[in-house]
């Protein structure tokens, strides 16, 4: 009985002792000058990374880092600042650190991350933000985005001004809401939703995960969506006018806009529909091993 | 018939007919035989020979994406790309398909770079990303599978090779991601 309370005391001094060594960590408050234009680079291999524009022509970084952090570098060079948090060689574990960084908002801005979480505001600039095991969310004012993630969520959110999107995960949702203009997509098993805008190219890719497209294709505009098992969705927010070329190996097609498909042989279940709604300007291609395939108009 | 020739008849002749090995000679063959081949490959000739594998096989890759992208199907790409004596034919879309091989010499050398890169993640991303490279592989399968049974359906030779290189993008892009953040330590 004594031995087991003394084990029960050993183990709770050694639990308050790595509680207390895994709270430790250091205050950051720093500023540096900055142009209104500058280009911003950040790395942070573990903890939240949110990054603000705002109107001053600084640079300023706040936030908590781990003890174990060695050092947070911020440095300028005309209009090329570094943010980086150095960890020690051959660490173990993770070393968090958690920064709200504020940025002129006519930056651009280059995020890269482990395991950390990427938030970003306010910025006017183009934005390359990657995470290995975080959540990427962003806001676009009609600039260009390429935004990644392996097993987190990516949410890009702009303001219905056309630019170039890129983004991609490998388990991740990826979630694209009211952009415009050009947008390439993939996912492995995550789903990939287009929610609102009016697009000139979009092409979306996945292996496992559901594509969904629910906007509408400018004139002369091309969608072409592709999965090996996932269902794909195609809701026009008005009518389209394009040319539709279908081909499933193993799933249905439903279509709102009147042909039905037709089997690609006697001896496989593959189906196929090629049509064409209104003037036929723009192109519409779905390709898909197993999923099913569904298409109309609100 | 030479004198010199006749000699040699005669003393051929005085041969025995019947030769019989030494005692002895039998347990160094049996030594011969037993020991593990040394192999001709050096570890640096290996190497070598995998960078050459390597960049054959990239070349090869970029080469297909490029032209598949340019409107030929798959199987006519893959024919134009071989090297003279190489013969693509239909079966290379079926199970014994060729691109596996193509892409198999190209993931393997990606491969040994990415599993450096998957050491540096946490365990959950290294779990999540072996598991989605495993929904690729079957992915893989099923499409082989099916083209197994239509050897010349063009869409499904899209989707093959769509789907290798999904693969080699996906080991490709994680290797550098990890790559991107961890090298820059000594900044």
């Amino acid at each position: 009985m004594r031995h087991g309370m003394k084990s029960t005391m050993a183990v709770v001094c050694v639990a308050t002792l790595a509680s207390t060594a895994a709270s430790a960590e250091q205050q950051v408050d720093r500023t540096i000058d900055a142009e209104a234009d500058s280009y911003i680079e950040i790395y942070n291999t573990s903890g939240e990374i949110e990054v603000i524009g705002w109107s001053k022509n600084q640079v300023s970084v706040k936030g908590t880092l781990d003890d174990d952090v060695e050092e947070l570098v911020l440095e300028r060079d005309g209009k090329d600042i570094l943010i980086r948090v150095k960890v020690p060689h051959r660490h173990h574990g993770n070393v968090d650190a958690n920064l709200v960084i504020s940025v002129p908002e006519k930056s651009s801005i280059e995020v890269s991350a482990v395991s950390a979480d990427i938030t970003v505001s306010g910025i006017l600039g183009k934005q390359a933000l990657e995470t290995v095991s975080g959540d990427v969310e962003t806001t676009t004012a009609g600039n260009d985005v390429d935004a990644g993630s392996v097993s987190g969520d990516v949410d890009v959110t702009g303001n219905g001004k056309p630019a170039d999107f890129e983004a991609a995960t490998v388990s991740g949702d990826l979630t694209l809401t009211n952009l415009a203009g050009r947008v390439d997509a993939e996912s492995v098993s995550g789903d990939v939703e287009i929610i609102g805008g009016v697009f000139d190219d979009v092409y979306l890719e996945s292996v496992n995960g559901d594509l969904e497209f629910h906007g509408e294709l400018a004139d002369g505009g091309d969608l072409s969506m592709e999965s090996v098992n996932g269902t794909i969705d195609i809701v026009f927010a008005r009518d389209p006018s394009a040319r539709f070329d279908i081909e499933t190996f193993n799933g249905s097609i439903r279509n709102c806009f009147g042909p039905k498909p037709e089997r690609t042989s006697r001896y496989s279940p593959g189906l196929e529909l090629s049509f064409t709604v209104g003037d036929g300007d723009s192109h519409v291609s779905v390709e898909t091993l197993n999923g099913s395939v569904n298409i109309c108009n609100q | 018939m030479t004198d010199r020739e006749d000699k040699l008849m005669r003393a051929a002749r005085g041969l025995a007919t019947g030769i019989s090995p030494a005692r002895d000679l039998w347990p160094g063959i049996e030594q011969a035989i037993s020991a593990p081949r040394k192999s001709r490959w050096s570890p640096m000739l290996a190497q070598a020979a995998a960078a050459v594998l390597l960049v054959g096989a990239s070349s090869l890759v970029t080469y297909v994406a490029v032209k598949y992208d340019a409107g030929d199907t798959p199987a006519q790409v893959m024919t134009a790309a071989a090297p003279q004596g190489l013969i693509f034919d239909r079966a290379a879309f079926g199970g014994e398909d060729t691109l596996a091989a193509v892409y198999g010499r190209a993931g393997g050398n990606i491969g040994s770079m990415l599993d450096r890169e998957l050491a540096s993640l946490s365990p959950e991303a290294r779990e999540d990303v072996e598991r989605n490279l495993a929904v690729i592989r079957r992915a893989i399968e099923e499409i082989a599978t099916a083209l197994e049974k239509e050897p010349d359906n063009v869409f499904l030779q899209e989707l093959l090779v769509e789907a290798y290189s999904n693969e080699l993008a996906l080991m490709n892009r994680i290797g550098s991601m990890a790559q991107r953040v961890m090298a820059r330590r000594d900044i």
